[in-house]
């Protein structure tokens, strides 16, 4: 039964995938783009240049903070929805899935609008006062923080939301009833339950944001390089596929390494 | 029973020999079949070129002809990778490529691209010398000018060293995809030549502390130039006159140490599966009706000497007679050979 979808995944991941890795073996030179070899040069390459290394630290921070951010943001908007009687409850779910309608370009191309020089937020910060001069938003890492963040949002959402709404109601309302307060109640009795929500939550959220590639390029500008447009950089700017592999891999393997630790970390300590 | 398979048969048989009558009457005219009829796969910058491709070129001269133009948009560098990728390929999947000059000089170095063969393309005659390639056909051209705003930038800029200078702090505007042009620019500013961009670099360096603004497209700097916040670029003459007809208060500058070149052409892929319509789509592309109609569109200057652009035109796209002398071709061996070093450079230590 499990033979159809062994040979997709093979044929359209892990075939692909050997592919890759094995470019990212060959040597490269400016006329004939890829010239076989069997080098680790290029992951020599990346890890002996501190650009490529500072490029890989700048996106597991960004993604790190998008991740933490978003967590943070979407528990109480996922608490809200899966607690509510509200006859507007689909209403309210369609309200967070409905970005996911609208692809990561054009939300960004949104977030343009909204941070240029003239664009909204900096017209109404000097129409409040608050600055005579605009500030410059775009092509900053807090613009392409927001942007991630607003990309990330409704799967964290709807992630924990789904998990929330398994954890009976009663037993909150046991713990209250005992005299624990709304603090200890969410610290002792509804975060130890959510935690599977919430690492499935950090993994989907962490993984997306280390592969960010329209937000980190539209909001981010020339000067704030990320791994995603890089790799991309690599293959389609330079023609250099090897060094553009060998990137794709340390992307991947940096992803699996900290998503699988922090995994295990989490579950430790639910564990305890 | 035995009738009505005979008369089948009968059938089939003048079926068949209609069909042989037929294949045999147009293998007399293979030759002349891709001057009436057939597919072209153009691959082209998406945007206003690919439009007005269609509306100057695809549309008046190719489809009367019956033949059926698709376009395969996208950057040149996606395509240049799917041209190296489809190398080994017996059939590629497009007829044509739309690249800069240093780029077509670029897929040829690398064995892809096929020899013109001229004779198929009369409208040639015409055609620029210097555009006249062995691999590839110049379609435009355009050269690299100052742009200033006169509000923000009160000394006029005569050169590419007053433009790219760190005095101008943020109100120097350069574009990212622009990279090979801004050393260029740079280099020669700065005592360097068309063979040796190093020279440039420090003085980009100071223009970068300074804080000049690094914009990522020709779009943002144009929306920077609208804003007034850039106020010095440098750009394809082109463009600016597209940028002054939106609204940019900016002016032009031909620079003293000369105008480079910017050639945007054609190239057929070796394995392109219509060769023929590629060179039929090649010889109307330098017709001048075409050739005017992209000028007085777009802004570029035609390739060809038989197009008559309006006097008013040609003051707005064309270099003046002291100008012309200033254009500079670039050396295209140079850039194909140093482009991946230069780019790591600006990746890194100039944006970095």
């Amino acid at each position: 039964m499990l033979a159809p979808a062994s040979i997709v995944v093979m044929i359209g991941i892990v075939i692909p995938i050997f592919i890759l890795f094995r470019y990212s073996l060959n040597q490269y030179t400016p006329a004939k783009m890829m010239v076989d070899a069997f080098t680790f040069e290029n992951y020599a390459k990346f890890f002996t240049d501190p650009f490529y290394r500072a490029v890989l630290l700048r996106t597991i921070r960004v993604a790190a903070v998008c991740t933490a951010i978003c967590v943070v943001l979407a528990f109480p908007m996922a608490y809200c929805l899966a607690r509510t009687r509200s006859r507007f409850k689909s209403l309210l779910l369609m309200m967070v899935i409905l970005p996911l309608f609208v692809g990561n370009a054009v939300r960004a191309a949104g977030w343009m609008v909204a941070f240029g020089n003239r664009g909204i937020v900096n017209s109404m910060a000097m129409g409040m006062g608050i600055t005579h001069e605009p500030v410059q938003i775009m092509y900053t890492e807090f613009a392409v923080v927001v942007g991630i963040i607003a990309v990330n949002l409704p799967f964290v959402v709807l992630t924990l939301q789904a998990v929330l709404e398994g954890i009976d109601r009663a037993i909150e309302e046991a713990a209250l009833g005992l005299g624990a307060g709304p603090w200890n109640t969410f610290r002792h009795v509804l975060l130890p339950l959510a935690v599977p929500g919430v690492i499935t939550g950090t993994i989907l959220s962490f993984i997306l944001a280390m592969n960010a590639y329209a937000t980190p390029v539209l909001l981010g500008g020339p000067t704030f390089q990320m791994m995603g447009p890089t790799v991309y950089n690599q293959f389609a700017g330079l023609s250099n596929w090897p060094f553009g592999a060998a990137l794709s891999f340390v992307l991947m393997t940096a992803t699996l390494v900290l998503t699988v630790v922090s995994n295990w970390v989490a579950h430790r300590g639910y564990r305890r | 029973m035995e009738d009505d398979r005979l008369d089948i048969r009968r059938r089939r048989l003048v079926k068949g020999a209609s069909a042989l009558a037929g294949l045999t009457a147009a293998g007399s005219w293979l030759p002349a079949r891709a001057q009436s009829g057939g597919r072209v796969v153009l691959g082209t910058w998406g945007g206003d070129y690919s439009k007005l491709l269609a509306k100057n070129v695809d549309t008046p001269l190719l489809a009367p002809k019956k033949y059926e133009v698709v376009h395969d948009i996208g950057g040149d560098a996606e395509r240049r990778a799917k041209m190296r990728a489809e190398a080994r390929l017996p059939r590629g999947t497009s007829d044509l490529q739309g690249l800069s000059a240093a780029q077509m000089y670029e897929m040829n170095e690398a064995g892809l691209c096929l020899p013109i063969d001229y004779a198929k393309i009369p409208n040639a005659q015409y055609l620029l010398a210097p555009l006249k390639y062995p691999y590839g056909l110049g379609h435009i051209y355009s050269g690299k000018v100052i742009l200033y705003n006169p509000k923000l930038i009160s000394t006029p800029p005569t050169s590419f060293a007053d433009a790219l200078d760190a005095r101008h702090g943020s109100k120097l505007g350069i574009i990212d995809i622009q990279y090979q042009f801004t050393m260029m620019a740079a280099a020669l500013a700065s005592g360097g030549s068309m063979t040796n961009y190093e020279p440039g670099k420090e003085r980009l360096m100071a223009c970068r502390k300074a804080g000049a603004k690094i914009l990522p497209t020709n779009e943002a700097m144009a929306q920077a130039l609208q804003n007034e916040e850039v106020g010095v670029c440098i750009m394809w003459k082109a463009r600016a006159v597209q940028w002054q007809k939106a609204g940019a208060k900016v002016e032009t500058v031909a620079p003293k140490e000369g105008i480079p070149l910017y050639v945007s052409g054609f190239v057929i892929p070796k394995n392109a599966p219509n060769k023929d319509a590629a060179h039929f789509w090649l010889n109307e592309m330098l017709e001048p009706s075409a050739q005017e109609a992209f000028a007085e569109d777009m802004g570029y200057n035609p390739s060809v000497t038989n197009a008559k652009i309006p006097a008013e035109t040609e003051r707005r796209i064309g270099f003046n007679a002291d100008e012309r002398k200033r254009l500079i071709d670039l050396d295209y061996g140079y850039l194909a050979k140093n482009d991946a070093a230069l780019k790591e450079w600006w990746d890194k230590s100039f944006k970095g």
